[in-house]
């Protein structure tokens, strides 16, 4: 089901291939290839539109994760590699988002390891992947080229490149093919400013794909909102500049006081709900991966998202 | 009562015990850099207490020394206590230092009508016949030789009990001086013999930081002398909100006092370069920003920066130089240029008188860039204007070496494209202790041209280079090695002064294209941009553009007028006609108020990249943004 409207736009929204199949160098059983809008979500003729993705996200270090997550998945989250596996076989996601949470403790200095746990998960699941590295620009540079040259081959997504520190990141993605997170603090003209940058020092516009930053529903959602739906009213307008695919992610979800107490036989219910309804709502606003962490929310997308896209447009089987 | 012993001058004051160092010093009559208005926050009042005890919380202001600093004295006036006999002493650097204002002479035009003028009368001394009373015999004798009706003519009772011992002291061969008032004229001074060619106007601009001062013959225009100095004021507080908090605490009498005595030295030092008797000026016409003015006239200037910020009076207003404290002639009047708005004062109205723009067809672009700035958008027959605080950073504020424009700052700067070595020229050609606005302005192109900082100011510490480092909490590039300056120290730009340059710059940018906004005014339809102003003088314009101050137009386009302020009060003192177009060209400006323009906001996020998001709005630098990646690769 889409809402008719006249195509009122001359801007269409840029490509970006994500994951590499065997027929392209890579190993994965499948590949998207997203964008190509030429109007709003769930708005105009129904072929131009991308079936949004979900991103089921897991860590290599669980201390530093949601406590709600950790007790639903068990033991499972000590095994990395095992966890990207189970969440493909049991949940169903179109692409694993692999955070490296270790890199985010004081003083890491463990660089063999992240290779390690990169093949690891590229082993026990054949879906696209997202890797998000450190944000501590002293270990950026090592970091985001371990993660770059263990997927070689797999254009991955790495995250997160920000205006104050893209460098490290750009420079591993163009190494070894892979695509970038932009990411901005909700507003239109830094994701604009923050492409450019890219731009500036080589990055091709089809390995970019801007995240305006999601708060949760209730928190703050309503900027993103609006920050999306003004970025993609820009591009579809004609801007270059932010003619890309968005990713969302609000993990802040999974922290806000409604989820916190919630009654303990509803903490589930609540965690995945909040992270559903907020994740909707970015693909409402346009976003073209949502990306959530308790896996009983993708159930709930899927469905939502079946409603309104049917088809599976954008997969390369 | 402690004594305050300060060196290396050994001035000696008593102190009240209590009070800061700082009070202490400005009792001592000595002026030192207060930035913040003491509030303990700029680090620029920086004292070595020698001997003695005093109050000082280390914890809460010693972040502007090093332990060792602190341990031989070192405190912020502002913030230290004298409790005892001290003796403190002041570096260089803390003391205000002479500053290079603007004081070229202005090649300007204007018909001289002034308002004060003089007649020479050789009157019949009365008989029985014709025993009409004094005065009469004067006014009539004054409308006889030319001048006014003698109804027309209001004499003040100081002048009146003058006339009998003038008239008859010098046979009755008198001068009478008659100047403009509303509604007709007055008769402000008579004196024995022909005094003609002595009768003189003062223009004074009257700046929140610096007073300059035009003495001219109002006979012919010529100009006498000229002089500068400091508004002694900058003792109370650098920035125009710290006067204004200062008024407010009761404090609007000695600031009122402090801008009359800044006015008065400078109109003795041009009197004494013109070798002219003070008592011989007749009228001063005052241009200076609503809150200055407003303090000259003691006027209360505390509801202006309160919402709904409304001035007290924004017409153009006259009254007697004596009643302000002027040290002129006793009945001279004074003259006060009208405001648009408590931001756009009669500065601004004089900046558009001196540059034309109220009478042209053509658009012009008006910008005034100071601690705040004022922009100015229209032509002859409409006008916008806004204002806003750009912060000091373009003034060397919130700078790590930034300085105002004083002996030993970098005012110029170039950058070897490969070795990355710079080439700079300071004022006064001495060692360099800092840089000053125009050498920021330099700086900041010239990293962007080298590709040392991207567009948002970061500095890439990617490139290999011994000047491109780590600082103690920020990436920096070396200016001058502590070698070849004056301070013994490196001199640098951090990423953190970067980012408040262009914090600073994207304001006025913002502003610019705010205004063209709502006058639906592209830049191509801009046929001059006027920068007003010493800073707008000293900068180099494709540099301005190069960063994004200013909308990109051809450099032909651009130019100074230099201190228009002076400009126009020396316009409005040779010339009465041009006052009344000073009300109405204040009526006519729209005044936007950026706070409530909502797409202000997004104007400034879109100018806080090097030179704008849009590069389509900068071809030029565009193009040249390119050959710079190409040659670097």
């Amino acid at each position: 089901m889409t809402l008719q409207t006249q195509n009122i736009w001359n801007g269409r929204i840029g490509t970006v291939t994500i994951g590499a199949d065997r027929a392209h160098g890579g190993t994965r059983t499948l590949q998207y290839t997203l964008g190509g809008e030429q109007d709003l979500a769930a708005v105009g003729p129904g072929a131009t539109q991308q079936r949004p993705l979900i991103a089921a996200e897991i860590c290599d270090d669980p201390g530093i994760w949601s406590p709600i997550v950790n007790t639903f998945m068990g033991d499972t989250v000590n095994d990395t590699a095992g966890w990207a596996g189970t969440m493909e076989s049991e949940y169903h996601p179109d692409i694993v988002r692999l955070h490296l949470t270790s890199t985010r403790k004081r003083n890491f200095k463990d660089f063999s390891g992240i290779p390690e746990t990169v093949s690891g998960v590229l082993k026990s699941t054949g879906l696209p992947l997202i890797i998000e590295g450190s944000n501590d620009p002293s270990i950026d540079s090592e970091v985001y080229q371990k993660c770059g040259e263990a997927s070689s081959g797999e254009r991955v997504l790495l995250g997160t490149a920000e205006a104050g520190r893209y460098r490290s990141i750009a420079a591993a993605a163009m190494a070894y093919n892979h695509c970038i997170i932009a990411q901005s603090p909700i507003d239109i003209n830094l994701a604009k400013q923050l492409n450019i940058l890219l731009k500036e020092i080589g990055v091709p516009y089809d390995r970019i794909l801007i995240d305006p930053y999601t708060g949760a529903l209730g928190y703050g959602f309503e900027y993103s909102y609006s920050v999306m739906e003004r970025i993609r009213y820009a591009a579809l307008k004609g801007d270059q500049d932010l003619a890309m695919t968005m990713i969302s992610a609000a993990p802040d979800s999974l922290n806000i006081r409604e989820v916190r107490e919630a009654r303990d036989d509803e903490t589930d219910r609540t965690a995945a709900t909040w992270e559903f309804y907020t994740a909707f709502s970015a693909v409402i606003a346009g976003a073209s991966i949502v990306c959530v962490r308790h896996p009983l929310a993708i159930p709930l997308l899927k469905s939502a998202i079946d409603s309104i896209w049917p088809h599976s447009a954008g997969r390369e089987a | 009562m402690p004594t305050v012993t300060f060196l290396p001058g050994f001035r000696k004051v008593v102190a009240e015990p209590g009070s800061t160092i700082l009070e202490a010093a400005q009792k001592a009559g000595l002026h030192m850099n207060v930035v913040c208005g003491a509030q303990g926050k700029c680090g620029k009042c920086s004292v070595y207490v020698k001997s003695g005890t005093f109050d000082f919380d280390r914890e809460k202001y010693g972040t502007f020394f090093s332990a060792e600093d602190l341990d031989s004295g070192a405190c912020l006036a502002c913030q230290a206590y004298v409790t005892d006999d001290i003796s403190v002493f002041i570096p260089e650097n803390s003391i205000i230092q002479e500053q290079k204002i603007l004081i070229e002479a202005l090649g300007l035009e204007t018909v001289f009508n002034p308002a004060v003028w003089k007649y020479y009368l050789e009157l019949a001394p009365p008989t029985l016949d014709d025993p009409s009373p004094d005065l009469s015999r004067l006014l009539f004798g004054i409308e006889k030789y030319g001048g006014p009706k003698e109804g027309m003519i209001y004499v003040p009772l100081e002048v009146i009990r003058r006339i009998p011992k003038v008239m008859r002291d010098s046979g009755w061969k008198i001068t009478a001086t008659v100047t403009l008032v509303p509604g007709g004229y007055r008769l402000i001074d008579v004196e024995k013999g022909n005094t003609l060619d002595r009768i003189y106007g003062v223009a004074v601009d009257l700046g929140t930081t610096t007073v300059v001062v035009y003495l001219r013959s109002l006979v012919n225009g010529e100009v006498l002398g000229v002089a500068s100095n400091y508004n002694h004021q900058i003792s109370c507080g650098e920035d125009i909100l710290s006067r204004v908090n200062y008024a407010r605490k009761g404090g609007l009498q000695k600031l009122q006092k402090l801008a009359v005595d800044s006015i008065n030295t400078a109109i003795t030092s041009a009197a004494n370069v013109a070798g002219i008797d003070r008592e011989d000026i007749y009228e001063v016409v005052v241009a200076g920003n609503t809150i200055m003015t407003h303090i000259l006239m003691e006027i209360d200037p505390a509801y202006m920066i309160e919402e709904p910020y409304v001035p007290v009076v924004r017409r153009y207003l006259t009254s007697a130089a004596r009643r302000v404290g002027l040290e002129v002639q006793e009945d001279a009047g004074i003259f006060i240029f009208p405001a648009v708005s408590d931001y756009i004062g009669g500065d601004i109205v004089a900046d558009i008188l001196a540059s034309g723009m109220a009478e042209s067809e053509d658009v012009s672009l008006l910008i005034d860039i100071g601690t705040n700035f004022e922009v100015v958008l229209g032509n002859r027959d409409w006008m916008f204007s806004c204002a806003g605080a750009a912060g000091p950073a373009l003034e060397g504020g919130e700078v790590r070496f930034g300085m105002r424009a004083n002996p030993g700052a970098i005012e110029q700067i170039s950058l070897d494209l490969v070795s990355l070595t710079p080439a700079y020229r300071t004022i006064n050609h001495t060692r360099p202790k800092g840089i000053c606005g125009s050498g920021l302005i330099d700086l900041l192109a010239e990293l962007l041209r080298a590709c040392i900082i991207d567009r948002t100011g970061r500095i890439n510490t990617q490139i290999a280079h011994e000047r491109i480092r780590y600082g103690t909490r920020f990436p920096e590039f070396v200016i001058a090695w502590k070698d070849d300056t004056d301070i013994g120290k490196d001199i640098v730009i951090t990423e953190n002064d970067i980012k408040n340059l262009i914090m600073s710059k994207a304001s006025v940018l913002a502003a610019c294209s705010t205004l063209m906004n709502q006058a639906g005014i592209s830049r191509d339809e801009i046929s001059h941009i006027y920068f007003s102003g010493a800073f707008g003088n000293y900068i180099n314009k494709e540099n301005a553009i190069i960063i994004g101050l200013i909308p990109e137009v051809p450099g032909e386009r651009i130019s100074t007028i230099g201190n228009g302020a002076i400009e126009g009060a020396n316009i409005a003192l040779l010339n009465r006609k041009k006052r009344k177009e000073l009300d109405e060209i204040a009526k006519r400006i729209a005044y936007i108020e950026l706070n409530a323009e909502p797409s202000f906001m997004d104007e400034y996020t879109k100018s806080t990249f090097l030179p704008h998001t849009d590069l389509s709005l900068f071809p030029m630098v565009e193009e040249m943004l390119n050959e710079c990646r190409i040659r670097r690769g």
